[in-house]
């Protein structure tokens, strides 16, 4: 007989009371947008051997191309970014405790392993014309065309914390992904890093 | 600000990577005895040349990268996978 699951608790966002909304910074012209992101994230890593089971596991549930390295590819409201090899985060708008998890887990079935990783890393978001100019401070990626662009991401260190990044569109907006145990921290160089620009938290 | 061309990522800052020492040594047989396994952990050549070492992509993808690297000036000749032979220019 197995124990019943222990109810988890769902995610607290590690900027409660820290992101508080408004507008911040140098005023005047239309400001950068800086938001954290509910969301479910998902670590999914191909067994050995397994890289071509579990793409066409993923593609057949969620209609979703695994991305080559340095990319990312979206479907049906469902992020994947390549992270190393054979291994991807799979990012959703935050639904129920552990559903992504158990839903992924579910297609990848023994090609794959899962780890759910909604409580232990934390999505943000950073859009604007002067996006870029904001990334430049911290961020070691040449992220001018043709070395980056929508639809490109990258496992990188940003202010000495690990960071993903994702260029989502040609704004740009960029979805930054980092341990929540570091969300103050990175979102304190965020948010100085934005302020000769001024910038909007949501 | 020195670039490391990763086989996954690309060019990257050498601030991404951790330096993982001599990549041209092999791991004895279990039973090579004492003096082997001391050669194997301790002994090293510190050449000043060109020189094949590990690179491991610790805030990247985390995957160790062969690195074919002038000890003197630092240039860079060759990267590859962990499976791979690279080319050493010959000075
Ligand atoms: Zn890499």
């Amino acid at each position: 007989m197995s124990a019943p699951e222990p109810a988890v608790p769902a995610p607290r966002s590690p900027l409660a009371g820290v992101a508080t909304t408004g507008r911040y910074g140098a005023a005047g012209g239309t400001p950068l947008a800086i938001a954290e992101i509910p969301a479910a994230i998902v670590q999914l890593a191909a067994r050995r051997g397994r890289a071509g089971d579990l793409a066409r596991a993923v593609s057949g549930a969620f209609g979703l191309d695994l991305p080559p390295p340095g990319r990312a590819a979206s479907a049906r409201g469902i992020d994947a970014i390549w992270i190393q090899p054979d291994a991807w985060l799979l990012l959703a708008p935050r639904g129920a405790e552990g559903a992504l998890a158990a839903e992924v887990k579910r297609a990848a079935g023994d090609a794959g392993s899962v780890v759910d990783q909604s409580h232990g890393k934390t999505l943000m978001s950073l859009a604007g014309a002067a996006a870029r100019r904001v990334m430049a401070k911290g961020c070691r990626l040449d992220l001018d065309a043709p070395a980056f662009g929508p639809g490109r991401a990258a496992v990188t260190q940003i202010a000495q914390i690990g960071c993903v990044v994702h260029q989502r569109d040609a704004i740009p907006t960029y979805g930054l992904v980092v341990p929540s145990s570091l969300a103050i921290p990175f979102f304190e160089w965020l948010t100085s890093s934005a302020a000769e620009f001024g910038y909007e938290v949501g | 600000m020195h670039l490391i061309d990763c086989p996954w990522c690309g060019p990257r800052d050498e601030a991404e990577f951790a330096y993982r020492g001599d990549a041209t040594v092999t791991r004895p047989a279990p039973d090579a005895g004492i003096d082997a396994f001391y050669d194997y952990v301790f002994t090293r050549a510190n050449p000043r040349g060109w020189h094949v070492e590990w690179w491991h992509h610790a805030a990247g993808c985390r995957q160790h990268v062969k690195v074919v690297r002038h000890t003197m000036t630092h240039a860079i000749a060759a990267t590859g996978r962990a499976t791979d032979i690279l080319e050493v220019p010959a000075a």
